[in-house]
């Protein structure tokens, strides 16, 4: 899953979070997963917004990020990936 | 055993927003936890692991019982607050952060042609802080000569903090 043998994209960290939050990464995964959203303040957002979602309905689904909220990211992740 | 952790400004963990009582003048109370890494546990930090997490407080914490080594980080069952770690502060913070910006600056620069694009992303991630530069500044070199060279970029920031921290390699 990894573009290179110790770091997640941020395209990874969106596909990754409902796992992240099941428990479902196993700890290198999850481990890459937090120095991710550490450095990173959009993921960072990104995960506080999920997290707060789980908070209220006690899941998560991919289907329950908003459609703009995903739109927005995956924006701003393909503008970071073009300026990389 | 001895490890570090970093904090957010009010004490609490920037991952599972739990609030440690903070030392003050003689070491914090003791934190059980189960053991499951990245999800439960005390998770701390060898000096190595301090340029993947550089947060905004750095504390010593020591820690006790279970102590599970992984790539990255520690998990144990037990571990209390010995004391921050008061030279990292916000200057300190700033000229870390600008060391990681001008030496990605410095790689970028080394090879013919030069890494523009890499280097068109320093300056901006600059306002995000030392996590994000360091990692920045690896990956270029990662770039540039592959795996291990990201692992000694690295190095040579965990140097530069033990150096400007006091903290023995």
């Amino acid at each position: 899953m990894t573009e290179s043998h110790d770091h997640v994209t941020c395209q990874e960290v969106v596909e990754l979070v409902t796992d992240y939050f099941q428990g479902a990464l196993g700890p290198d995964e999850a481990d890459l997963f937090e120095q991710h959203i550490n450095f990173c303040e959009g993921c960072n957002w990104y995960v506080d917004q999920m997290r707060t979602t789980v908070a209220a309905v006690g899941r998560v689904r991919e289907e329950d990020v908003p459609p703009e909220m995903r739109d927005r990211l995956l924006a701003a992740f393909r503008d970071w990936k073009e300026r990389k | 055993m001895i490890a570090y952790k970093f904090l957010r400004a009010d004490g609490t963990s920037p991952f599972t927003g739990f609030r440690w009582e903070l030392p003050s003048g003689a070491p914090g109370p003791w934190v059980d936890a189960q053991i499951e890494p990245c999800r439960s546990g005390i998770h701390a930090l060898r000096l190595s692991d301090l340029p993947l997490w550089a947060g905004k407080t750095l504390w010593e914490i020591e820690l006790d019982g279970d102590v599970v080594e992984q790539r990255s980080k520690l998990v144990a069952s037990r571990g209390r607050l010995v004391r921050r770690i008061d030279a990292w502060e916000n200057e300190v913070r700033d000229a870390y952060t600008r060391m990681c910006a001008d030496r990605g600056h410095e790689l970028a620069e080394s090879v013919s042609p030069p890494l523009e694009n890499w280097a068109a992303v320093i300056e901006p991630s600059v306002r995000e802080g030392p996590a994000l530069l360091g990692f920045v500044a690896a990956r270029i070199a990662e770039e540039i000569s592959g795996p291990e060279t990201y692992h000694a970029e690295r190095a040579r920031q965990t140097a530069w903090l033990a150096e400007r921290l006091g903290l023995e390699l």
